[in-house]
């Protein structure tokens, strides 16, 4: 563009493409307007929110269906709806959806039923949106922002709650503290290519093949690889994660989980795939310790967990290792296996805390690996939801999340990493002590104290059963969903 | 003489952010901290940005300074006293060390800029440094600016949510 | 036999049958205890009588299958990583697959009065546990073949966990663990090999018989082939992988126990035989030596622990370790004698194992305690009970004239040209179990009573189970020529050219 010519046409000169972040506009449109019905309403019938937010979300997701194998790209480049941002938006509204269904039964239990919470999920659903889609610098930074303010306020819900309280605080103070990693990361990339364009930067390295000998560039990469560390929990950036997790809502333990780490994996694949391919040697030298120290860290921690949420908190760290495994091999099997393992992730995981939410008490009480003492067998079909989920989690077929680390380690040997598939294989053995201990629990104990009756809302009923579904259909006929992952690589 | 100035103002810059996180007095603190934002300001003009420094100084140092120091007058935060958590301090200057290890390998070791940018001291002259922003934020980055309405709103929606007295 | 069986999905009734049966149980959980146990017996049943009708088949092999193969079924399934629902059976899997079924039954026979809380999951695991082995006998795709092999781990473990004595947890957890982290290796292998195979073919298969073949470096394959073995050791499980076994065994309840011994042990031998050699011939037979050594130490070894032990249940499960010992021995000559012999060592142990384990959860049923001090005089007061245990004990210890004679003698015959020194070390091996059983039973059945226990005789249900297998054993051991006659056309293709 030339800098001296006022442009005509702004519109034009924007690039403006309503295609290209259609998902978004429609997401934020109907968060706007739940902001808008919030007002009108009173607090017993702040359901109705969630139920309006769940219709909103699956438009949305036709919307996503509908862009499928229409790539478009938007506003100069800053925004590429692609496959690959598609397929994990679908991710996102997928873990949206399941959070919301186990939202409402919680708020009335802790009696922190406040509309807002549904337009806050799907703010952060629209971040992580734009970090997916995001082919800007810029574009991908403030979606994480947008993602982040929004998880800090929901880590923080549960006002009267103390633990919730140190949860959002700690979540805001270390988020803004990646946050500057990754902005410094950002911003020495930018010095030493000129752009923030993801494919921009790829070809001015690669035009300019001296840079690579820039140790600001090398510098910006690292800072960035921190920055992202810090989203997806990878150690020894992890810290944060269990007393957030712990303290949070459980719902939005769930969703933070799941929901932000995929979008931190998909902007981390975005720019390190698509801007710094000429870097490929030294970031997965980088990504191949972060994989082990990760995988390795997280399953040794939660192995002495008590309670439950903290347990799958180091159990998410541990499975962020394994989707390191598939990114470090960062060729066509370990990407898409990293596709595929979050959307089954969400599945399992969001099913898991979704039992979590049923059988604690108020005020985060009854979250102890004990207090399932005899579970599985005063409430038998509950009891085996759980374990679908929990085997799915340790990797044991036929679950989703057996194809998936398979996926995840065939492109780790493929790549060559045969070592790091190993230790990717133990890990995930040793971790299978943590997941069999809950079930031990389950059904090898005697109740300490009666249960309480339960009460199953039909909303959670539906995500149990979503996630079953989502959880066995994958592992069983897997073709068509790894079918769609390879496709969604084709960045 | 450039580069005299560029020192003077650097030093004061880094005397004055260390101050901010010392100072045992939170007014001392904030004091510091709009002494800092002052002198990133100057760092600007001298960089040929005056609408960035102008933004900085009113934004920053006028606005957000004088709220913060509001809020401290109003809390009537005490001094703090007592011993510190002094791992911290050990970390912090572990980590500061490897960061200027880092940038003197930097400045020896490198070219900064690989690339020239669009924007150069004879554009900014002749258009105005404001509507140059204007115009980039409005066609290249008009999307990130859009965001940044939502990022906005997310904000106000929790502030409100978390301090709010009753809902 | 002249029907026609192709076309006809045998083996996948085989695999889904007792799965289906089992939840057939589910939506009389609740009501209608009395139907528990029918309903799972009759699919146990029906189980075995599908498994004996596949005996005729072995007449004519099925189109398009590979050599000795005569069921054949074959789908596309998981098209992207060009995995397949391949199900094949030879005369190896036809044995198997009716000890499987028959083995089984005897577990839900000797858990139907012990088992009194959580009756139709019992049953159910049972049943879950009975199609993933008969699916990992079946499979001709490695991941297929992966995929029951961990399937059959859950119910194990349940089994184990809630209906276990004494420290149950800790052995369930064990017994878990141990055979998980050795199957993930082999899982990391088996997609290595893969890898391999496809990069060298273009064609990317998991199946068995495309895989066969794939010229792999001998280092590689060495390791690849060190991570099978690893994974089957564990299950076999050979010294100083076994450590696992008597926990597992002592601690798991009775059907448990019987399913442990008569079925899971197989599997490891039989990865070996059908995966193991014919994948990696060469680096099977630079590490044989390594195999035969592991072999004999643990027939040794386990017979010498045996020797020590005070419960009942952990004397037999060393015996166990000293038998499949043999078992091993027999794969690492790899002569068509003694893989026969090792083949049919482990249907005989099978049998005869589970037959062990079945009196002894009586005997436990009856008094409570499995202490060898706490029995005397047990043939005085119950002389049919006392009389098959002494028949199991001695079909056991290798008396000649019942099975397990048969199949000892056929792996020393074969191996002898192999390796003269591990048949010397093991041929020591079959006289110490008779020196541990012959102690057992005094003590147990003549001594006089030590405290005053009441044991009431079989009943007549028990008596007609341990007939039948008394009867098995008998004829095995006088008559194995149908059975060898059924392993003589898989054995000569396995061997091929080795014999």
């Amino acid at each position: 563009m030339d800098m001296l010519q006022f442009p005509a046409n702004i519109a034009a000169a924007a690039g403006v493409n309503f295609a290209a972040i259609m998902p978004e506009v429609i997401l934020s449109v109907i968060a706007m307007a739940l902001l808008l019905v919030n007002v009108f309403i009173n607090s017993e019938q702040k359901a109705y929110l969630g139920y309006l937010s769940l219709i909103g979300i699956v438009v949305t997701f036709f919307s996503v269906v509908s862009g499928w194998g229409a790539p478009q790209s938007g506003f100069n480049n800053s925004v590429l709806q692609d496959n690959f941002s598609l397929f994990f938006k679908g991710t996102f509204l997928v873990s949206a959806f399941l959070t919301i269904l186990i939202t409402d039964q919680y708020l009335k239990r802790e009696e922190c039923n406040w509309g807002e919470i549904y337009p806050l999920i799907l703010f952060a659903t629209v971040g992580m949106m734009l970090m997916a889609s995001g082919t800007d610098l810029m574009t991908i930074f403030l979606g994480l922002e947008v993602l982040s303010v929004s998880l800090y306020v929901l880590a923080g819900f549960n006002r009267a709650n103390l633990k919730s309280n140190e949860a959002g605080l700690k979540y805001f103070l270390l988020g803004a503290f990646s946050t500057g990693f990754l902005l410094y990361g950002m911003a020495l990339i930018y010095g030493s290519t000129g752009t923030t364009r993801v494919a921009a930067i790829a070809s001015y390295i690669s035009q300019n093949g001296m840079v690579l000998s820039n140790p600001m560039l090398v510098a910006g990469m690292l800072l960035m690889a921190v920055g992202f560390s810090f989203k997806i929990a990878a150690a020894p950036f992890h810290m944060w994660t269990p007393d957030v997790y712990e303290g949070a809502p459980t719902p939005m333990t769930a969703f933070m989980s799941v929901g932000p780490k995929a979008a931190g994996f998909a902007a981390f694949l975005r720019v390190f795939i698509v801007a710094l391919p000429a870097m490929k040697a030294d970031w997965s030298e980088l990504l191949w310790v972060l994989a082990v120290l990760t995988m390795t860290v997280g399953n040794i921690t939660a192995l002495k967990q008590t309670n439950i949420k903290r347990m799958l908190a180091y159990s998410s760290i541990a499975h962020a290792g394994y989707v390191l495994v598939g990114f470090t091999a960062g060729n066509a099997v370990g990407t898409a296996g990293v596709l595929f393992y979050m959307l089954s992730y969400a599945f399992m995981n969001i099913g898991a805390f979704a039992i979590i939410v049923l059988v604690g008490r108020k005020g985060e009480e009854n979250n102890n690996v004990s207090d399932y003492a005899g579970f599985g067998f005063k409430h038998p079909v509950l009891g085996m939801c759980m374990s679908i989920f929990l085997f799915s989690l340790a990797g044991i077929p036929p679950a989703a999340g057996f194809i998936g680390k398979f996926y995840l380690f065939s492109g780790a040997i493929q790549a060559g990493y045969v070592w790091l598939a190993i230790i990717g294989v133990l890990n995930s053995a040793a971790s299978v002590y943590y997941y069999l201990r809950v079930m031990v629990f389950m059904y090898m104990k005697d109740p300490t104290e009666e249960f309480d009756w339960l009460a199953v809302s039909p909303s959670l009923a539906l995500c149990l059963l979503l996630s079953v579904a989502g959880v066995l259909i994958p592992g069983i006929v897997p073709g068509t969903l790894l079918d769609l992952a390879q496709k969604a690589i084709l960045m | 003489m450039e580069t005299i100035f560029f020192t003077i103002v650097a030093a004061v810059t880094v005397l004055s952010g260390i101050m901010v996180v010392t100072c045992r007095n939170p007014i001392n603190s904030a004091l510091s901290l709009i002494l800092t934002f002052f002198c990133i300001a100057t760092l600007y003009v001298t960089l040929d940005a005056p609408f960035m420094a102008a933004v900085q100084v009113l934004v920053y140092a006028g606005a957000i300074m004088v709220l913060i120091v509001f809020v401290i007058m109003l809390l009537n935060i005490r001094s703090e006293v007592g011993r510190r958590y002094t791992h911290a301090g050990i970390i912090g200057t572990v980590v500061g060390f490897l960061m200027l290890v880092l940038t003197f390998n930097f400045l020896n070791n490198s070219s900064l800029t690989g690339a020239k940018g669009l924007i150069t001291t004879d554009v900014i002259n002749k258009i105005g440094h404001t509507e140059l922003i204007a115009r980039s934020m409005f066609t290249d980055f008009l999307l990130p600016f859009e965001i940044t309405s939502i990022l906005l709103l997310v904000a106000i929606i929790g502030a409100v949510i978390l301090s709010k007295k009753k809902i | 036999m002249g029907y026609d069986m192709t076309g006809f999905p045998f083996l996948t009734i085989l695999i889904f049958l007792p799965l289906a049966t089992g939840l057939c149980l589910l939506p009389v959980w609740n009501c209608r205890p009395d139907l528990w146990r029918p309903v799972a017996l009759a699919g146990a049943i029906a189980e075995l009588g599908v498994a004996c009708l596949c005996w005729p088949a072995a007449a004519a092999p099925a189109k398009g299958a590979p050599a000795g193969f005569f069921l054949f079924e074959d789908y596309p399934w998981i098209a992207e990583f060009g995995i397949r629902y391949t199900l094949g059976m030879d005369g190896l899997s036809l044995l198997l697959v009716i000890l499987t079924a028959f083995v089984t039954l005897i577990a839900m026979l000797a858990s139907w009065r012990p088992v009194i809380d959580r009756v139709p999951l019992h049953y159910l695991l049972i049943l879950a546990m009975e199609s993933g082995i008969m699916g990992v006998f079946l499979s001709l795709d490695l991941f297929l073949f992966y995929l029951f092999w961990e399937l059959m781990l859950i119910p194990m473990f349940f089994l184990i966990g809630i209906w276990g004595h004494g420290r149950r947890i800790y052995s369930a957890i064990k017994f878990f663990l141990f055979t998980l982290a050795g199957s993930l290796l082999m899982l990391l292998a088996i997609i290595t090999l893969y890898l391999i195979h496809g990069s060298q073919t273009g064609v990317y298969t998991f199946s068995l018989y495309g895989l066969i073949g794939t010229v792999v470096p001998h280092s590689t394959a060495l390791w690849l082939y060190g991570a099978f073995l690893l994974a089957f050791a564990i299950k076999f499980p050979l010294f100083p992988l076994h450590t696992w076994l008597p926990d597992a065994h002592t601690d798991a309840p009775t059907a448990g126990s019987v399913i442990l011994a008569g079925l899971l042990l197989k599997t490891g031998a039989y990865g070996l035989v059908r995966f193991g050699y014919p994948l990696f011939p060469a680096a099977a037979a630079t590490l044989s030596p390594l195999l035969m050594v592991m072999a004999v130490t643990g027939i040794l070894y386990a017979s010498w622990i045996a020797f020590a032990q005070s419960d009942m249940k952990r004397l037999v499960a060393y015996s166990s370790v000293g038998h499949m010992g043999f078992v091993a021995l027999g794969i690492a000559a790899w002569t068509p004698v003694a893989l026969s012999g090792a083949i049919l060592q482990m249907v005989n142990h099978g049998i005869t194992t589970s037959a062990m384990f079945a009196m002894i959860g009586m005997l436990d049923e009856r008094t409570g305690t499995r202490e060898i001090d706490a029995y005397g005089n047990v043939w005085g007061k119950a002389p049919r009970l006392s009389f098959f245990f002494l028949f199991f004990a001695m079909a056991s210890a290798g008396l000649p004239g019942l099975n397990n004679f048969v199949g000892e003698f056929l792996i020393l015959t074969g191996s002898f040209k192999v390796s003269h020194l591990a048949v010397a070390l093991a041929g020591i091996g079959v006289i110490l179990p008779l020196v541990y059983t012959v102690r057992l039973i005094q003590e147990l059945l003549f001594q006089e009573e030590r405290r005053p226990l009441i044991i009431p005789d079989l009943t007549v249900t028990e008596c007609g189970m341990v007939v039948v297998m008394a009867c098995l054993d008998l004829y095995i051991g006088l008559h194995p020529g149908p059975l060898l006659d059924m392993l003589h056309s898989p054995v000569a293709i396995l061997t091929g050219g080795a014999g």
